[in-house]
């Protein structure tokens, strides 16, 4: 009896016309406000790396100092002091220390190319799963020994070289003639979940480049990003900033597993307390270990506008299936009479009640049709307001399926009401009416 | 066919009582076309509404083909009016938006019918009030007296052992009411029973049997002495028989 009824739902969209036309009107401006803004939340708060995000880990090592205020949050960044430890440590399945950087790449042509880059451990790529298009990671050697090779995002690549494979030719980037021993795939988490402090676009383009950390430091390439020194400051030059307390790097963990948590945590409990003995680290207890999602939470990736935008169409949402419920009423109190010749002829409430909720829902998948239209209007004006906004603002298969099942639920909702008073028609009473 | 006992049928407000049938008998045989006239308020239509299974009634009994009709559910009253009840209403009551194909599929729908079986009912029935070739016509299409030929093909088409006319020719000119009282003639001669409410003296004259409601309780009038009725009420010049 579904396509039958079905059918019928389809035939009646054409009764009423204006009152079908309002009512998917009505509800596709409804879910096309809720859906949009709904797409940009389920991107900002998305897992970037579902099958992962468990197990990696952010690590913030607190070097405040003793007189800092209860409750404040320890810094997101730590220092290459404690960086270094932790490295040397080797805890973890795999880790990576990093920090932004930036610069200029010379190219053939003689002109110079700003661009901002990572500089980050060989472990950084397998720990987020990057994709390459050509070559890889450099090797535990290039790493350690901080050599002079580089790994070029995908549009940067394509940028410079096209198509082609630029894998083992030299470029010049930030200072050093640089091999360039791969090159990304397509590659944009979002958000950047890799680096969410230091004013970084979270939602913007994969960095230019990535070298090798060991040789950023040796080549003393300065932190493209906040750098925060509490108490006295580093002594000048480069080396002066690693060796103070100023804060500057990112630490990634990737654990073997969520359990493992706890036993990395006490670890780290006894490194702190190693160096709370040797003077520093006064707060060192408020330390914290943040799996991905933990760590987005406390770097607000969600930000309160867009909580408030959603809340605020959900409301419209709302608003609109109030205003359907309205509106079914009255096309299906002109149903009145169908409905006793309907009862008379042997249809039964239940039966009338279905075939009514799959008219209010084929109205329902008219206003979908018609919200996912809306939708990307709408998404469209939304990526106007900032770069970091049009990152997020694209609807997926699966958000435009669910603002078709948002539609058709939004109109079986509305159409409870209307569709039940229907089917309490007396019919002795239409039929006689008619 | 169709058996009430002392039925009562009583509309209560919380200011009133309004006894619409009291005492109610009447007793139809399987394969007679029964006319029930009556005044105005009389409580035709209510009697042909409890019949049709469309209201509950009161007090008394109520056996439909041998099936006793109180305390069936809404479920069970719905299948018993769509396998043993047709309806032709005053008024067609053809649902617009559907062809005259489809208005006849509708009782049939109900039924659980395959497709096939539907077909072949559907063309048969349109067929048989000579509307065979137009069946993707829609009632606006149609004149009145082809749209009540129409709701007579539909009432037909799920074969029901009873078929309840309420005032079929009401809405139809003389010649047009003419054709639809002989295909119902021809419907009752091939067995179907068929109990029509009328205020056309001539219409009922035309029953087998013709059945008269006061003040919602029935007498049974022979043919002879409802003509006898008719003649008298038409040198007093007074509605009331038919009215």
């Amino acid at each position: 009896m579904f396509s039958y009824y079905f059918n019928l739902g389809l035939r009646s969209l054409r009764r009423n016309p204006v009152l079908t036309t309002l009512m998917v009107m009505t509800l596709a401006v409804g879910v096309a406000a809720s859906m949009s803004t709904l797409t940009v939340l389920r991107a900002m708060s998305g897992d970037p790396i579902p099958h992962k995000s468990e197990r990696l880990f952010v690590v913030q090592v607190d070097n405040y100092p003793a007189d800092t205020e209860e409750g404040e949050d320890p810094a997101d960044h730590l220092s290459w002091l404690d960086a270094k430890e932790l490295l040397r440590a080797g805890d973890g399945l795999r880790r990576s220390a990093m920090y932004a950087v930036g610069g200029v790449t010379e190219l053939q042509d003689g002109s110079n190319q700003l661009v901002s880059g990572m500089a980050v451990t060989r472990d950084f790529f397998a720990m987020f799963e990057v994709p390459f298009r050509f070559g890889g990671g450099w090797s535990a050697e290039a790493d350690t020994r901080g050599a002079d090779e580089v790994v070029l995002s995908d549009a940067f690549s394509r940028r410079l070289f096209g198509e082609t494979d630029p894998t083992g030719k030299t470029l010049r980037v930030m200072g050093r003639d640089r091999t360039i021993v791969g090159v990304l795939d397509a590659w944009q988490p979002l958000p950047k979940y890799y680096w969410l402090v230091g004013g970084s676009n979270r939602f913007g383009e994969t960095d230019d480049v990535f070298v090798p950390l060991q040789n950023a430091l040796v080549n003393e390439l300065d932190p493209n990003g906040n750098v925060n020194c509490s108490g006295e400051g580093p002594e000048p030059g480069f080396n002066g900033l690693l060796n103070s307390e100023c804060v500057f790097m990112q630490y990634w963990v990737e654990l073997k597993s969520a359990a493992e948590r706890d036993a990395f945590r006490q670890r780290l409990g006894a490194y702190i307390e190693t160096q709370k003995s040797l003077g520093r680290l006064p707060v060192g207890e408020r330390s914290r270990l943040l799996n991905v999602q933990e760590w987005m939470r406390a770097q607000r990736v969600l930000g309160d506008d867009t909580i408030l935008q959603t809340l605020l169409a959900t409301g419209f949402l709302l608003v609109c299936i109030v205003n359907t419920i309205g509106l079914l009423m009255a096309k299906f109190s002109g149903h009145a009479g169908e409905i006793g010749v309907r009862r008379a002829l042997g249809a039964t409430r239940r039966q009338l009640f279905q075939q009514y909720l799959v008219q209010a829902g084929v109205i329902g998948l008219a206003g979908g049709v018609l919200g996912v239209a809306l939708t990307f209007a709408g998404l469209a004006l939304i990526a106007r307001q900032s770069e970091e906004v049009a990152a997020v603002a694209h609807m997926d298969a699966t958000m435009l399926l669910l603002t078709l099942c948002a539609a058709v639920g939004a109109a079986l909702l509305a159409g409870l009401l209307p569709t039940w008073r229907a089917c309490q028609t007396l019919p002795a009473i239409q039929l006689k009416t008619q | 066919m169709l058996s009430m006992r002392q039925l009562s049928k009583i509309y209560r407000t919380h200011m009133i009582e309004t006894h619409a049938l009291r005492g109610f008998d009447i007793e139809v045989k399987e394969g007679e076309f029964v006319a029930v006239t009556g005044p105005s308020g009389s409580g035709k239509t209510t009697f042909l509404n409890i019949a049709g299974l469309l209201e509950e009634f009161s007090e008394g009994d109520y056996l439909l083909d041998g099936v006793s009709v109180r305390g069936l559910n809404d479920d069970q009253r719905s299948r018993l009016r769509n396998e043993k009840l047709g309806f032709i209403f005053q008024g067609f009551n053809l649902i617009p938006d559907l062809n005259l194909f489809d208005n006849v599929d509708v009782p049939l729908r109900y039924r659980g019918y395959p497709a096939a079986e539907r077909r072949r009912r559907i063309e048969d029935a349109l067929g048989k009030v000579g509307l065979g070739s137009r069946q993707r016509h829609y009632p606006a299409e149609l004149s009145g007296g082809q749209q009540q030929r129409v709701a007579i093909a539909r009432a037909l088409a799920g074969s029901p052992r009873l078929l309840l006319a309420d005032e079929p020719t009401g809405n139809l000119d003389s010649q047009m009411a003419r054709g639809v009282m002989e295909l119902l003639e021809q419907i009752n001669a091939e067995g179907t029973t068929i109990i029509m409410v009328t205020h056309d003296p001539e219409l009922a004259a035309r029953a087998q049997r013709n059945v008269h409601i006061v003040d919602g309780s029935v007498s049974d009038l022979e043919r002879g002495a409802l003509g006898h009725a008719l003649h008298i009420s038409r040198v007093d010049d007074s509605p009331s028989v038919a009215g």
